[in-house]
C-alpha cells in the first residue's frame, strides 16, 4: 500500500485532538479570551484539515479499514474509513467550524459567562461523538459515541439554566437514554448469535444467523431501529425535539437540527444495509415500514409546524417534516433512493443551520421570537432576513437552491421504485412548507413594523454574518451545481448496496 | 376623501430633464432600429443595413453570436440589483438607467432574429442542474421575447413618471428587471427544467410586484398570488418528473409514440401540465388570482401582469401542447392517425375550458365598476379566446395550424392593447386618484391624447377591421369553425359563444369609454392635470404597434408565425392553403364585425336601461368563497386545532408512544419468524 502510515491514522488523531481540545479549553483558561478562542478554533481546522486529507486520501487511493492499536476485529476497534464515513466527517467538521465561528459572539448573551469555556468543551466533545459514530465500524464502539453524544446534547440544551431548558433536557435525556438502552439491547442480542461486535464481521455471519436464530435477530432490529427512530426524532417518536431544539442556545440548535440527528440516520443505515444486509431486511420488509413512518412525518411535521408561533419550534418541527425526507430515501433502499437521502442530509444540514442561526441573530438583535412580532424586521436586519428567505425557499425548494435537487432526487428515486405517491406526498409537503415559512417572509419584508420601515445597515457582528453568508453560498451553489455534493454522495453509495 | 399624497414630481415643476431627453433618444433610436428590422426581415439581407467596416463587422460578430439568450436573460438579473443600488444615489439616474438596460436587451433579443430566422438557435451549458441549462430560441420563443421586449421598453418608459406615487421604488425597480429576466429565461428556455427555473423565478419576482403597495389588499392578494403560483409549479414539477421518469427527455421533442404507451399516466401529465400553466394563463377555474392581484398591483406592474406574464403560461401550454402530446412528423400521414388521440382528447377539453373562461371572463367583466378590475377581467376573457386556440391546435392535430397561429397572434395583439389600456386607467388614477369609472367622467378634455390612445386600444380589443384585434380575433374564428367542420359538430356552440364574448367584450369597452372619457367633468376633478409627456410616448408608442400590425396584418403572420410552424408536426399543405396570403379584409369577416358591434351596442342599450351590470351574484356562484376559501381555511384550521390540543399532549406521552411503537415494530417483526 502506498499509503504513509502516519495519514493512515488521522481518523483517530482527529478524534484525539477534538478530545484534547476539549479538556484543553477550561484547564487554560478561566475566561473565554481570545486564547480559548484560538484553541478551539485551531483545533477544528486541525482536525477539518487532516480529514480532508484522508478523504482526499480515500478517493486517490480506495478505503481502508484501520485497527485501533492493532487489535484484530474480535476484540479491538475497527473503524471504516470510505468516501462514505469520511465525506460526512468533512460536511460535520465543516458545518461545526461555521457555527461556531458564529457563536463566538452569540453565545456570550446566551448562558452564564463563566460557562463559557465549559460549553465549547462540550461541544468539542459533540463533534468527536458525531465523527466517532460515523467512522467506527464497530457495535459496541457506536453505542458508546451514542452516550457521548446524548449527555453533551443535553448539556448544551441545558447550560441555558432556565426552567424549560432544564425540562426539556430532562425529557431528552431520559428518552435518548431510553434509546440507547434499546440499541444497546439490540447490539447484546446480535453478539449472542454471532459472535462479534465488529459490522462487516456481523455481515459475513448474517444469513446463517437467519435462519437459525431469527427470533433474536428481528428482536434486534426491532429494538434498535426503535432506539435510532427515538434519536434521529422519526415522527411519532419526535417527542423531546421541539422542546429541545427550540430552547436550546441557537449554536446548539443548529448544531443539534443540522447535524446530531443526522449521524443517528448515518447510523440505521449502516445497521440496515452493512450490518444486516438488504437481502434480508427485504424479505422482512423493513424498508416500507421506513417509508410509511417517513411519509407520514413528512406531513405531519409541516402541520404541527403551521400550528406554531415560536420560530425556533417551528424550524424544529420542520426539521421532523425533513428527517421524514431523508428516512424516505433510506426507505427505497435503492442507490438513488440513499442518494438522495445523502444529499439532503448535506442539504438540510447545511439550509437548517442557516434557518437556526439567522433566527438567532434576530433573537440577538431583538429579542423577538414570536413570528407575529416579526413585521417589518426585514428593513431593520436586511442581511439576516435575506439569508433566512434563502433558508426558506431552499427547504420550500425553489430552483436554484438545494433543497429542490434533494426533491428532485428524491423524486426521481421514488419513481424508479414505481412509487408515483410518494412524490406526490413530497411535493404536497413542499408546499405545507410553503404554508409556514412564506408568512414569515412576507410579513418581514412587506408591513410596517411599529417604527417606519427605513432600510438600515446590518449591524450585527461580522462574526455572525459571514459564517451565515457561507452556508448561503453553499446553499445556492449547490443549488446550481449539485453534482458537486451528488459526486461524492453516489461514490459513498455503492458500499451500502 | 381622496387625499393627494406629495409626490415627488408634482413639488417641481421641472418636467422636461435628463430623463425624458433620454427616453426620447431611446424611443426613437427604438422606432428606427424596429423599422430597420422590419425592412431586414421583408428583403431578408440580415441586418446588414447600416453601417459598413467596422461597424458592419462589429454587428456581423453580434448577429453571430451563439450565447445571445444567456446574454439577454442575464443582463436584466444583473441590471436589476444594480439598478436598486443607483436607486440610492439618484431616481432620474436609476430611471434612466432601466430604460437603457430594458432598451439594450430589446436590441440584443432583435438581434437574435438572423440566427433564428435561418434555424433553431441552441445553446447549452452543462453542469447547472446536473442536467445543465438549455436554451433554444426557435421563432415561437422569438416572438413572445420581442412582444415583452416592446412591452418592457414602453412600460419602463411610463413607469418613471408613474411610479412617483408610490413608496418602495428601488425595490420595485429590481424586482420587475428580476421578472423580466424570468420573462425572457422561460420562453428562451430549451428544456422543461431550465423552463421550470425561470417560472418560478418569473412567480416569486412578480408576487414582489403585486404585493408592492403593502397594503392590506395588496397583500391579500399577493398571497393568493403566490401560493397558487407555487401549487401551480409543484403540479408543473410532478408532471415534468412524471415525463422525464417515464420517457427519460426533458427537451420539447414530440413523444406521442412512446406516450402511447403509458396508458393513463399520459392523461396525469397531461393534466398536470395544463394545471400547471394554466394556474399562470388565469384558465377558469385556476383564475381567482387574477381579478385580485391586477387591480392592486402598480399599474406598470398591472400592465405587465395582463401583458406578458400570464401569456407565459399560455406560452408554456401552447409549447407542450404542441411539442409532448403530438406524434413526430414523420410518424403520421394524415389527420386521422391514432398518435393524435391524446393530443384530442386534450384539445377538446382545452377549447371548452377556453370557451368557458372567455364566457365568465366577459360577464364578469361587465359586472365591474373597477377599472383595473374590469381590465384584469377581460384579461381572463381573452386569455380564454387564446386558450381556444391553443384547445384548437391540440385538437385538430395535423390540420391544427389555424388555432396555433391564432393563439399566438392573439398573445401578441392582446400584450399591446391590454397594457395600453393599463396604461390609460393608470394615467387616470394618476391624475384623479379613483378607479371607479362611475364615479369619472369628461376626461377626454383634460386628457384628449390619452382619450385619442384609448380609442385605439379599444377599437383593438373589440376587433375592428383595421386595427390589431381584428386579425388575430379573425383567424381564431377561423380556427374555432374549423374544428366543428373537422371534428366534432358540438364546437358550433363553442362558435356561437364566441360571437356572443366578442359583442360582449364591445359593450363593455363601450361602457368604459363612456363613463370615464365622455359625459360631464366631476365638479372636484375640474383642476387636475392632464397629460404627462412621458407616459404619452410609450403609450403613443403601443398605439403606433397596434395601428401598423392592424394595417398590415400579413406581414406578422408570414414573417414570424408561419416560420414558427415549421419546426412542428403540422400540415404544409394546409398552411400553404389557408394562411399564407389570407386574406384578412374579406367581406365576411369584415360584416361579421359589424353585427358583433352591433349586437354590443344591443347589449349595452339593454344592460343601462335595465340596471344589468350591478347583479349582485349569489355567493356560491363565486368560487373562491365556495371551494379555495374553506380549503385554505380548512388547512390552517386543521393545523392550528392539531397543534392546540394534541402537541402537549403527545409530547407528555413519550414513554407510551414508545412503548407502542416499540411493541408494534416487534409484533409486526414477529410475524415473519
Amino acid at each position: 500500500m502506498k499509503r504513509p502510515l502516519n495519514s493512515m491514522q488521522f481518523p483517530l488523531y482527529v478524534l484525539l485532538l477534538l478530545l484534547m481540545g476539549s479538556v484543553i479549553i477550561p484547564l487554560t483558561t478561566e475566561k473565554f479570551n481570545m486564547k480559548a478562542k484560538t484553541v478551539i478554533l485551531g483545533t477544528l481546522v486541525l482536525s477539518w484539515g487532516m480529514m480532508l486529507s484522508t478523504f482526499i486520501n480515500v478517493l486517490r487511493e480506495g478505503p481502508y479499514l484501520y485497527n485501533i492499536g492493532n487489535w484484530g476485529p474480535k476484540i479491538g476497534i475497527q473503524f471504516n474509513i470510505d468516501i462514505f464515513s469520511t465525506s460526512m466527517s468533512l460536511f460535520i467538521l465543516s458545518l461545526s467550524i461555521l457555527v461556531i465561528i458564529y457563536s463566538l459572539k452569540d453565545i456570550e448573551h446566551e448562558i452564564y459567562f463563566k460557562q463559557i469555556s465549559v460549553y465549547y468543551s462540550l461541544v468539542l466533545l459533540l463533534i468527536l461523538g458525531m465523527v466517532g459514530i460515523t467512522v467506527t465500524n464497530d457495535l459496541f464502539n457506536t453505542y458508546v459515541f451514542m452516550e457521548i453524544l446524548a449527555i453533551t446534547s443535553c448539556a448544551i440544551i441545558s447550560i441555558k439554566r432556565k426552567k424549560e431548558n432544564y425540562m426539556a433536557s430532562f425529557r431528552y435525556l431520559i428518552l435518548n437514554t431510553l434509546g440507547s438502552l434499546s440499541f444497546l439491547f439490540g447490539v447484546a442480542l446480535l453478539y449472542m448469535v454471532t459472535g462479534y461486535l465488529n459490522m462487516s464481521e456481523i455481515y459475513i455471519r448474517i444469513n446463517q444467523v437467519w435462519e437459525l436464530y431469527p427470533t433474536n435477530l428481528l428482536l434486534a432490529l426491532g429494538l434498535m431501529l426503535t432506539g435510532l427512530g427515538i434519536k434521529a426524532a422519526v415522527f411519532p417518536l419526535h417527542v423531546w425535539l421541539p422542546d429541545a431544539h427550540s430552547t436550546a442556545p441557537t449554536p446548539s440548535s443548529a448544531l443539534l437540527s443540522g447535524l446530531v440527528v443526522k449521524v443517528y440516520i448515518f447510523t440505521a443505515m449502516k445497521l440496515l444495509f452493512r450490518v444486516i444486509g438488504l437481502e434480508i431486511i427485504d424479505t422482512i420488509n423493513i424498508p416500507s415500514f421506513i417509508t410509511y413512518f417517513a411519509v407520514v412525518g413528512m406531513i405531519m411535521g409541516s402541520v404541527f409546524a403551521i400550528g406554531q408561533r415560536d420560530i425556533k419550534r417551528l424550524l424544529a418541527y420542520s426539521s421532523v417534516a425533513q428527517i421524514g425526507y431523508i428516512f424516505l430515501g433510506v426507505g427505497l433502499a435503492t442507490e438513488l433512493g440513499l442518494s438522495a437521502g445523502l444529499f439532503h442530509v448535506v442539504s438540510h444540514g447545511f439550509m437548517k443551520s442557516l434557518l437556526f442561526l439567522s433566527a438567532g441573530a434576530i433573537i440577538y438583535k431583538t429579542g423577538k421570537r414570536d413570528i407575529r412580532t416579526f413585521k417589518g424586521i426585514g428593513y431593520q436586519m436586511p442581511l439576516t432576513m435575506i439569508l433566512f428567505t434563502v433558508g426558506a425557499l431552499g427547504m420550500i425548494g425553489i430552483p436554484g437552491l438545494n433543497g429542490f435537487m434533494s426533491k428532485w432526487y428524491l423524486g426521481f428515486a421514488v419513481l424508479e421504485k414505481g412509487q408515483p405517491i410518494y412524490l406526490i406526498v413530497i411535493l404536497l409537503s413542499s408546499f405545507l412548507n410553503a404554508i409556514y415559512y412564506l408568512p414569515i417572509i412576507i410579513s418581514a419584508f412587506l408591513t410596517e413594523g411599529e417604527e417606519r420601515n427605513i432600510m438600515v445597515l446590518e449591524d450585527i457582528p461580522k462574526t455572525m454574518s459571514i459564517p451565515m453568508v457561507l452556508i448561503a453560498s453553499f446553499c445556492i451553489i449547490t443549488g446550481f451545481f449539485p453534482q458537486i455534493v451528488m459526486d461524492v454522495v453516489s461514490r459513498a453509495i455503492p458500499t451500502f448496496l | 376623501m381622496n387625499i393627494v399624497k406629495p409626490s415627488r414630481k408634482e413639488g417641481t415643476k421641472k418636467t422636461f430633464d435628463y430623463f425624458s431627453i433620454n427616453c426620447v433618444l431611446i424611443f426613437l433610436v427604438a422606432a428606427v432600429s424596429t423599422l430597420l428590422f422590419v425592412a431586414s426581415t421583408l428583403t431578408g439581407s440580415d441586418g446588414n443595413v447600416i453601417g459598413s467596416g467596422s461597424i458592419q463587422t462589429t454587428i456581423g460578430y453580434i448577429l453571430k453570436l451563439k450565447p445571445l439568450p444567456l446574454f439577454i436573460i442575464m443582463f436584466p438579473l444583473i441590471g436589476g440589483p444594480l439598478e436598486a443600488l443607483i436607486g440610492r444615489k439618484s431616481e432620474n439616474l436609476r430611471d434612466s438607467t432601466v430604460v437603457d438596460t430594458t432598451f439594450i436587451t430589446f436590441i440584443a433579443i432583435l438581434a437574435m432574429y438572423p440566427q433564428v430566422s435561418r434555424g433553431t438557435m441552441n445553446y447549452f451549458i452543462p453542469g447547472v442542474f446536473g442536467h445543465g441549462l438549455s436554451f433554444r430560441v426557435d421563432m415561437l420563443s422569438f416572438i413572445m421575447a420581442a412582444t415583452s421586449g416592446v412591452l418592457w421598453l414602453m412600460v419602463t418608459i411610463y413607469a418613471h413618471d408613474y411610479m412617483g406615487i408610490e413608496e418602495h421604488r428601488n425595490r420595485f425597480y429590481l424586482w420587475m428587471s428580476v421578472t423580466y429576466g424570468g420573462v425572457l429565461g422561460t420562453v428562451l428556455a430549451g428544456d422543461m427544467l431550465t423552463m421550470f427555473l425561470f417560472f418560478e423565478i418569473m412567480t416569486f419576482s412578480s408576487y414582489m410586484l403585486v404585493a408592492h403597495n403593502q397594503s392590506k389588499e395588496s397583500i391579500l392578494a399577493g398571497n393568493n398570488y403566490l401560493y397558487m403560483g407555487i401549487a401551480g409549479g409543484l403540479s408543473l414539477l410532478l408532471g415534468i418528473m412524471l415525463l422525464y421518469a417515464y420517457t427519460g427527455t426533458l427537451n420539447f421533442v414530440p413523444l406521442a409514440s412512446q406516450l402511447a404507451e403509458l396508458g393513463w399516466r399520459k392523461y396525469l401529465i397531461t393534466g398536470l401540465f395544463v394545471l400547471g400553466f394554466g394556474v399562470k394563463a388565469g384558465m377558469l377555474p385556476l383564475h381567482i388570482w387574477l381579478p385580485k392581484a391586477h387591480p392592486v398591483a402598480p399599474t406598470p406592474a398591472s400592465a405587465l401582469l395582463s401583458g406578458i406574464l400570464i401569456k407565459v403560461g399560455a406560452y408554456g401550454m401552447l409549447r407542450v401542447a404542441v411539442s409532448f402530446f403530438v406524434p413526430a412528423a414523420n410518424e403520421i400521414v394524415s389527420f386521422g392517425d391514432s398518435l393524435w388521440v391524446v393530443s384530442e382528447r386534450l384539445g377538446a377539453i382545452i377549447i371548452w375550458t377556453g370557451v368557458i373562461t372567455m364566457a365568465i371572463g366577459v360577464f364578469m367583466a361587465l359586472q365591474q365598476s373597477n377599472m383595473k378590475k374590469m381590465l384584469a377581467y377581460h384579461s381572463i376573457s381573452q386569455m380564454g379566446y387564446i386558450i381556444m386556440g391553443i384547445g384548437v391546435a391540440s385538437y385538430l392535430g395535423y390540420n391544427g395550424a389555424m388555432g396555433f397561429s391564432g393563439s399566438i397572434y392573439h398573445i401578441v395583439n392582446h400584450a399591446l392593447f391590454k397594457a395600453l389600456l393599463f396604461m390609460v386607467v393608470g394615467l387616470v388614477y394618476l391624475r384623479t386618484k379613483e378607479l371607479d369609472m362611475y364615479k369619472l367622467g369628461g376626461m377626454w378634455k383634460k386628457m384628449p391624447f390619452t382619450a385619442f390612445v384609448c380609442v385605439i386600444a379599444i377599437l383593438g380589443i373589440t376587433g375592428m377591421p383595421g386595427f390589431n384585434g381584428f386579425a388575430s380575433k379573425s383567424i381564431l374564428h377561423h380556427a374555432i369553425i374549423e374544428a366543428y367542420e373537422y371534428g366534432h359538430p358540438s364546437f358550433k356552440y363553442a362558435e356561437f359563444i364566441f360571437t356572443l364574448v366578442s359583442a360582449g367584450t364591445v359593450c363593455s369597452f363601450i361602457k368604459l369609454f363612456k363613463y370615464v372619457f365622455c359625459g360631464a367633468c366631476p365638479e372636484k376633478y375640474k383642476n387636475i392635470d392632464g397629460e404627462k409627456g412621458m407616459m404619452d410616448l410609450a403609450m403613443g408608442g403601443l398605439a403606433l404597434m397596434i395601428i401598423a400590425i392592424g394595417q398590415a396584418p400579413n406581414y406578422l403572420l408570414n414573417q414570424f408565425i408561419i416560420p414558427a410552424t415549421e419546426g412542428l408536426t403540422f400540415d404544409p399543405a394546409f398552411i400553404n392553403e389557408y394562411l399564407v396570403s389570407m386574406d384578412f379584409f374579406n367581406a365576411k369577416d369584415v360584416l361579421g364585425m359589424l353585427w358583433i358591434y352591433l349586437i354590443g351596442i344591443g347589449i349595452f342599450i339593454l344592460g343601462t336601461k335595465f340596471d344589468l351590470f350591478h347583479l349582485h351574484l349569489p355567493r356560491w356562484f363565486n368560487i373562491e368563497t365556495a371551494f379555495y376559501k374553506p380549503m385554505a381555511r380548512g388547512v390552517i384550521m386543521f393545523s392550528n386545532n392539531i397543534t392546540k390540543h394534541y402537541e402537549i399532549a403527545i409530547i407528555k406521552s413519550d414513554i407510551i408512544i414508545y412503548t407502542c411503537v416499540l411493541t408494534g415494530i416487534i409484533f409486526l417483526l414477529m410475524k415473519f419468524v
